[in-house]
């Protein structure tokens, strides 16, 4: 496994998870770079989720440490803790949006908690921003009921990057949703790339994956596989690891390229 | 046999312990809630709506009910003893001691605990609960303090509205049985009532109302993956509540004997 070296932001030692005395993740070790995307990987029920939600602080493990610049984020003080859910933003797949509140209010509510000395102009003003960018300003009085699929993992999008937070988790962002709001969400997330944000993704999306990825995680069976650059994992050796990127992105994607072909495409190591 | 039973006590225990450190992290959120000076001040307002507001009909039908059937009944049996003058005394022991705060409790279980123990568990399955985690925001302070404090207040208010209605139902009805001066009525009233019938009530409305809020809010926290699991969390807040209730009814009744 590569050493992300002294860029370190956060790393998992041991973790396990057990759910409903099922092992959904078993040792986990790895190291998450600063300022870089890491992309993971791998089959369905490999524990891709758990693994972001338990980088997350969401999710604690049953066994092991989750380090956030060398502090156990599941040891913190309140103050350390605000301050992380400050920083930090969590897409989910589903969306997850608050169903009794709406979608100003979704986008709000963030806001109201770690400014509080905002005034009620500022935060209108800063939700509506946020949702004309995306094209959402009309649905802003909507229940996330009233809303498609597409239109809620946008909201869901924007709620978690409400608070511009540096270091940012996303559970499938693209994942079912329709091409040209995959491209709006695309493009936002290349921002937040080049604006040098931490990126932790969990996608099968291949164009995704080949824009975003400076490092690669694979898992498989709770278990991690590989874990490393972009480039070193694209040329592993380890025939299990190349057949799972390649199985998993050929289910989602129609291109007959070569996976690996395709992961070098957009050339996501080199940037 | 005896690896299943003690398999089983593992798990019962580890439950309970669950549940204590649950309930002290309500009390200790409940602590910090007004200096917090909380978000979750407008879930504290809705909850005292939906609990105590919109549940102000069933609760007066209830206790005109109630009221008429004591004076109904009292009118024809204490008479064929030479009792009539214990009327009063019923009255007050039923309706402010006893079938008040534990009736008012029967109809929020049924109204907000099933809708507490619903809600949060569907919040669960949908991720709203992790969400609210990823923003910053503690489950328990936003979600689960407003709504402990919301019932609770609605218990104790609505219990003294039942109070209210109870006897008044009972006037009512003694008006058609046997007219008594609405002055000389409530005067007996006042004459039977002391004051630690008012504190009963008001221990007992108080205690009612933790029990429920907490059940219910544990229970539909206690929901892990699956909608299946809703309505099962939604019967267990129904009839712990009640059992529970009942339960602190009787130590509570005891306690004032004693």
């Amino acid at each position: 496994m590569s050493d992300p070296g002294s860029g370190e932001l956060l790393s998992l030692r041991d973790v396990t998870v057990t759910m409903g005395g099922h092992a959904a993740l078993s040792g986990v070790s790895v190291s998450f770079p600063e300022g870089k995307s890491t992309v993971i990987m791998g089959p369905s029920g490999s524990g891709k989720s758990t693994l972001l939600k338990v980088a997350a602080g969401l999710v604690p493990p049953d066994a092991g440490s989750v380090r956030l610049r060398g502090q156990d984020v599941f040891y913190l003080p309140e103050r350390k803790v605000m301050e992380l859910r400050r920083t930090n933003g969590f897409v989910f797949q589903d969306g997850a949006l608050w169903e009794n509140k709406t979608i100003f209010d979704n986008l709000a509510l963030p806001l109201q908690v770690h400014f509080p000395e905002m005034t009620r102009a500022d935060v209108e003003k800063r939700v509506v921003r946020s949702l004309e960018r995306m094209g959402m300003e009309e649905s802003a009085a909507l229940r996330p009921a009233q809303l498609s699929g597409s239109e809620r993992k946008i909201a869901s999008f924007l709620r978690a990057l409400i608070a511009e937070p540096t270091l940012v988790f996303m559970d499938e962002p693209t994942l079912a949703i329709d091409h040209a709001v995959a491209e709006k969400i695309s493009l936002t997330i290349r921002e937040l790339k080049s604006r040098g944000c931490t990126l932790i993704a969990v996608t099968h999306d291949p164009q995704l994956t080949s824009t975003l990825a400076d490092w690669l995680v694979v898992l498989e069976g709770g278990r991690l596989l590989e874990a490393g650059s972009f480039d070193a994992v694209k040329r592993t050796e380890n025939s299990r690891v190349r057949s799972i990127l390649a199985q998993v992105l050929g289910e989602i994607s129609s291109y007959d390229t070569d996976l690996l072909e395709l992961l070098g495409h957009g050339g996501g190591a080199e940037n | 046999m005896v690896a299943a039973l003690g398999r089983w006590a593992n798990r019962k225990a580890r439950e309970y312990a669950y549940g204590l450190g649950f309930f002290f992290q309500v009390v200790r959120e409940t602590v910090f809630f007004v200096p917090r000076k909380q978000v979750a001040f407008r879930v504290l307002v809705l909850q005292i709506l939906f609990t105590g507001v919109e549940s102000l009909g069933i609760v007066s039908l209830i206790a005109l009910s109630i009221g008429a059937v004591i004076i109904v009944e009292g009118g024809t049996i204490l008479p064929r003893f030479g009792q009539t003058s214990l009327m009063y005394s019923i009255l007050i022991i039923v309706i402010t001691r006893e079938l008040g705060p534990i009736l008012t409790a029967f109809i929020i279980i049924a109204r907000s605990g099933t809708a507490i123990a619903t809600e949060l568990g569907n919040m669960v399955v949908s991720h709203e609960i992790e969400a609210y985690i990823s923003v910053g925001i503690n489950p328990v302070s936003y979600l689960v303090v407003p709504r402990v404090l919301g019932v609770t207040i609605s218990m104790v208010a609505l219990t003294i509205y039942f109070n209210f209605f109870g006897l008044f139902g009972s006037f009512l009805v003694s008006q058609l049985v046997k007219p008594v001066p609405f002055l000389e009525y409530f005067r007996a009233l006042l004459r039977a009532l002391q004051l630690r019938d008012i504190l009963s009530l008001i221990v007992k409305s108080f205690v009612f109302g933790i029990i429920v809020s907490v059940v219910a809010t544990f229970q539909g926290f206690k929901v892990n993956v699956s909608v299946t699991e809703i309505p099962r969390a939604a019967i267990r807040a129904v009839g712990q509540g009640f059992v529970l209730c009942f339960l602190a009814d009787a130590l509570i009744t005891l306690i004032y004997y004693v």
